[in-house]
């Protein structure tokens, strides 16, 4: 009797167990885990109805990721497609396993936020090979043998158009010697962050009477080391007039190095830094308006998704499986002297921002 | 008549212990985490679409060779009753270390502040970039000897420094995480040589695709080492020196030798793994093994390796990693959530766990 109802007891944890997986299983395209508070969806101008997209992101840790995973998820919903997400919290070769496990299901498309360009150029030779659509959100693959439709910002374009204007205000400032600046570099195995630093030197280069050799503070994308970094950076170069962060994200950190040493200060006040950095978030745009940060570089996210959602489904709707196109957007610097006509067009400062 | 009623009983009893001593076999043997996949296999199924496809039979396979050769490793230390949570780090340390020896270009702007710049590598490529097949080979030994290396380091201070092997590995984990990044600023080390990347790469369909390089290395190590633990006086005294060191120590077993030879297999093993993972993922890379930890001690403890030493084998180290790669991949095909595979994953091991502690409770000292 009693191994009867161990039996009973076992079939039941089992049964349930088993319906509870089911039960998580994910087939109609939700938010998953990226706890975005709005939906921002976007008209892919084709049907996806009965088509299924593999959507891979290597993590959600920023607000820019956090709400460009959203903004793809909620638009393949609002296209009725059958969304497959997988998140491989930064692991890429988690993220190849999960990619394969897509094309064994024979999905119609593919959608990666690849860890780096080089995991970007396996996950595209594997859909090349299976005859399946790619489309690369924000971050370009390292380089351009695989055939994919790249959605990405023009970083070094923006950058350069972000330290313009940063370069004006410090010329205001009439200091008496060179401008000591510093940047913060992201992971430079990414394609995004070299952009960015060759935007600032740019700037940098065609000025060279107007800035002393430039401070480098590696991040890696890390918020730890970043600060950890910064804090070092400032500890032997105490004494610096313009601070350029090649992401928004980092602004938390710069302002626990900072504020200690009463250098975190709006504009127009004593011991003022001019601050710039890349992304557009929520947080830049405040911190804009407040006066803290001088100019911002604005990816437009929605443009992004936009255009790869689009080319992406008209390849699938062409039956075109070696879809190979370049979308570049231009973006902006949003500065204190435009905030009030650019601020509509900048994503972080119209949506409320994601849990990142 | 009452001579068959006395006699009957004692001819009963030992069928009956024979029937419970085959079934504590089972529980304990191979054939268990064998049932356990065919088992799973036929309930999934029907939920994990395209599970029992023959591309989903590649990708299985590719993810299960360096996986498998990492448990291996793994099991040599189990079986001595230790544990060596710096494979992770290896597998971090020797795949770019080796990378950096082949590739074929690397960018000013990205390496030339490195430690090797000048050195082992410059503008124009690695040190051995230029020597075809056997340079390949050749940063292949020097992978897998730099992780030996790691492995050595850890056997003596648990052999000669009597330090705890969680502690020391957990130290040499951490330690050799960081050296990894430090190594190349935390950059992948792309540009390899096409025969490098043939390792981790199917060629052809049907069968074809099945029969990679990496299959052939893996099996080749399953093969030795099934060997060594099974047919050598070395792995007899293995066996001895994780069920109960003193008597084995008594017994002539030079036990410090065999400590530190176990880690140092432990770790080349985790470094030839690293080989067949940075091989298909075409880059060096010093943030491979990060997550790897839970992969390797779930497979070796579901293949019956124990925790406790003294038990395990190869064929289980290899069915064990073989469940765990099925269970990630189904798990991906039935599309759950990320969190939701993590907490699957964690029950798993869990699970398995309690089962060694079941598995000991039935067999004892026997393996």
């Amino acid at each position: 009797m009693s191994r009867t109802r161990t039996l009973a007891a076992g079939v039941a944890v089992a049964a349930f167990t088993a319906l509870a997986l089911s039960g998580c299983a994910t087939t109609g395209g939700g938010g998953g885990d990226t706890g975005s508070t709005e939906k921002p969806a976007i008209d892919v101008g084709v049907s996806l109805q009965g088509k299924t997209i593999c959507f891979g992101f290597s993590g959600s840790e920023t607000e820019f990721w956090a709400a460009g995973i959203a903004a793809i998820s909620d638009s393949l919903e609002a296209a009725d497609a059958r969304v497959i997400e997988h998140n491989s919290n930064e692991d890429p070769n988690k993220q190849l396993e999960q990619m394969n496990d897509c094309i064994t299901q024979g999905v119609d498309g593919i959608i990666i936020i690849p860890e780096d360009g080089s995991s970007a150029d396996t996950i595209i030779a594997e859909a090349n090979k299976a005859d399946i659509p790619i489309g690369v959100f924000n971050r370009p693959p390292a380089s351009e043998d695989g055939a994919a439709i790249v959605a990405v910002a023009d970083n070094r374009g923006v950058s350069a158009a972000t330290m313009e204007h940063m370069v004006t205000e410090a010329e205001a400032l009439g200091l008496d010697r060179k401008i000591r600046s510093i940047i913060m570099v992201g992971n430079l195995s990414d394609q995004n962050a070299v952009e960015r630093r060759n935007g600032f030197y740019d700037v940098v280069d065609a000025n060279p009477d107007l800035f002393e050799e430039p401070i480098e503070v590696q991040t890696n994308w890390d918020a730890a080391t970043g600060q950890a970094n910064l804090e070092a950076a400032m500890q032997a170069n105490p004494e610096i007039d313009l601070l350029f962060t090649s992401s928004d994200f980092l602004y938390p950190q710069i302002r626990s190095v900072l504020e200690p040493l009463g250098l975190w200060k709006a504009a127009g006040e004593d011991g003022h830094v001019i601050m710039g950095g890349i992304d557009g978030d929520n947080r830049a745009c405040n911190l804009l308006k407040d006066g803290f940060v001088d100019a911002t570089g604005v990816q437009d996210l929605f443009t992004e998704a936009e255009s790869l959602l689009t080319a992406l489904a008209e390849a699938i709707d062409a039956g075109e499986t070696d879809a190979d196109e370049l979308l570049l957007d231009p973006g902006f610097a949003l500065t204190q002297d435009n905030v009030e006509e650019k601020e509509k067009d900048t994503w972080g400062c119209v949506i409320t921002p994601p849990n990142s | 008549m009452s001579t068959t009623q006395k006699t009957a009983p004692p001819a009963a009893a030992p069928e009956s212990a024979r029937r419970v001593d085959g079934l504590h076999r089972f529980l304990a043997g191979e054939g268990f985490v064998l049932a356990l996949i065919v088992v799973y296999v036929l309930a999934v199924s029907p939920f994990a679409n395209g599970l029992l496809t023959e591309r989903n039979a590649v990708n299985v396979l590719s993810n299960l060779w360096p996986l498998a050769i990492i448990v291996i490793g793994q099991s040599f230390v189990l079986i001595l009753g230790g544990i060596d949570l710096s494979q992770t780090a290896v597998i971090s340390v020797a795949n770019t270390f080796g990378a950096l020896f082949i590739a074929q270009t690397f960018a000013p702007a990205l390496f030339s502040d490195t430690v090797f710049w000048g050195s082992v590598i410059g503008e124009e490529g690695g040190a051995l970039s230029d020597a075809g097949l056997g340079g390949t080979v050749l940063a292949i030994v020097l992978t897998v000897a730099a992780g030996c290396l790691i492995g050595l380091l850890n056997g003596c201070a648990v052999a000669v420094l009597r330090m705890p092997p969680f502690m020391v590995t957990l130290g040499t984990m951490l330690l050799f995480g960081a050296v990894a990044i430090w190594m190349t600023r935390s950059e992948n080390v792309t540009s390899l040589p096409p025969e490098y990347l043939a390792i981790g790469s199917t060629q052809g369909g049907g069968v074809a695709s099945f029969l990679t390089l990496s299959m052939g290395v893996a099996v080749v190590v399953a093969i030795g080492a099934h060997y060594v633990l099974s047919r050598t006086t070395y792995g007899a005294w293995l066996y001895a020196a994780g069920t109960n060191r003193r008597t084995a120590v008594v017994s002539g077993v030079p036990h410090t030798r065999m400590v530190i030879s176990a880690y140092v297999i432990s770790a080349g093993l985790a470094a030839l793994g690293s080989v067949l993972y940075s091989s298909r993922l075409g880059a060096g890379r010093p943030t491979l093994g990060d997550d790897m930890l839970l992969d390797v001690i779930g497979a070796a403890i579901i293949g019956g390796i124990s925790l406790f030493g003294g038990k395990g084998s190869v064929l289980g180290a290899f069915l064990g990693a073989l469940f765990f790669v099925i269970l990630s991949n189904s798990l991906n095909l039935m599309n759950l959530p990320f969190h939701v595979v993590w907490v699957v994953k964690g029950l798993v091991i869990v699970a398995a766990a309690l089962l060694d502690v079941g598995r000991n409770r039935l067999i004892g000292g026997r393996r």
